[in-house]
């Protein structure tokens, strides 16, 4: 299920059986125009990421709305994640997956409280190309293949 | 008596010749006539479906095969991609069915669980449907898999709308 108001409604009605959530983890910085480019580009993968496995199994996992943040303070992120996580789980929700290419977070991920899912990352590239595309067709049924094991 | 028999013999094959003759100027100017007159008609009924897959590469094994189509969605005009389950009955016939689980819209697999190695499978609640896509009571889905409408032509399978099939078991 996506963030918008049809499929919303829907989940109101059949929480019982969408217990998984996952929350994209979008970082972006605007010091550098390099790494503008690179992080704009990384968004807009780990969207593709993101709404591909969602369509998987749009029955049983909601697509949060994106965890934006500014690169480089991510201590002082982890308990604005915790909070959003928190809120989740309330809801309920079983299983909440950090979806980044923040390599950053990697030092942090014993105090978040959701199970971060390194995606690989591509530099830059054309999403539309063919090699690119199967590269993403792979990766995503590994995704889709590990949440299953948590089901 | 065996004169007449060669005589009419050769008639009828005269008739029959000019008769296939007609039949093929007439199939040529069909077309052109449909074209001149109703080119509106035309495109719209083909764009309706789409290239799949050769009918020689479907097996008697549901195979998943996807295409894509443009589909506009409100605002945006997108290229979404499109996928069915498709097999060959005993008789020849082509079932293409929907792999969009009629419970909440998960993706189902094809024979995925080692229980149940016949039915389509839904990881997201457990749901099943028989080979034909009929959803197997006591599990979450209440209606069949969709079906596509499909047609051949030179040997290619062509994969239309898919049409729900009401509520089923
Ligand atoms: S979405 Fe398939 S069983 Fe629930």
């Amino acid at each position: 299920m996506r963030w918008n108001q049809e499929d919303i409604s829907l989940y109101a009605e059949s929480k019982e059986y969408i217990d998984t959530m996952i929350i994209p983890l979008i970082p972006f910085d605007v010091q550098k125009d390099e790494l503008m480019k690179k992080q704009a580009f990384q968004k807009e993968l780990l969207k593709l990421f993101a709404s591909e496995v969602e369509k998987e199994y749009k029955g049983r996992i909601l697509l949060a709305p994106e965890y934006h943040y500014i690169s480089g303070r991510h201590k002082e992120e982890v308990d604005r994640v915790n909070h959003w996580i928190g809120q989740f789980t309330n809801l309920p929700f079983d299983h909440i997956f950090l979806f980044t290419l923040d390599m950053n977070w990697r030092k942090l991920s014993n105090d978040l409280q959701g199970e971060i899912v390194w995606l690989p990352g591509l530099q830059s590239g054309n999403l539309q190309s063919s090699e690119v595309q199967s590269f993403i067709k792979e990766q995503v049924s590994q995704i889709a293949e590990m949440i299953r094991s948590y089901w | 008596m065996s004169d007449k028999k060669q005589v009419s013999r050769r008639q009828f094959l005269n008739y029959s010749l000019t008769g296939v003759g007609g039949f093929m100027a007439a199939g040529m100017l069909a077309p052109m006539v449909r074209f001149a007159i109703d080119p509106v008609l035309q495109p719209s009924a083909a764009g309706k479906f789409k290239a799949v897959v050769e009918e020689s590469e479907l097996t008697s094994e549901p195979q998943r095969f996807t295409w894509k189509i443009n589909q506009k969605d409100g605002w945006y005009e997108s290229e979404v991609e499109k996928s069915a389950w498709v097999y060959k009955k005993e008789n020849g016939e082509i079932v293409a069915l929907s792999p969009i689980c009629t419970h909440l819209g998960c993706t189902v697999d094809w024979a995925s669980n080692e229980e149940y190695p016949n039915q389509f499978y839904c990881p997201c609640h457990g749901g099943r449907y028989k080979k034909n896509g009929v959803n197997i009571p006591n599990t979450p889905p209440t209606a069949p898999l969709p079906l596509y409408e499909h047609k051949v032509e030179e040997g290619m399978l062509y994969l239309g709308q898919a049409k729900s099939r009401g509520s089923g078991v």
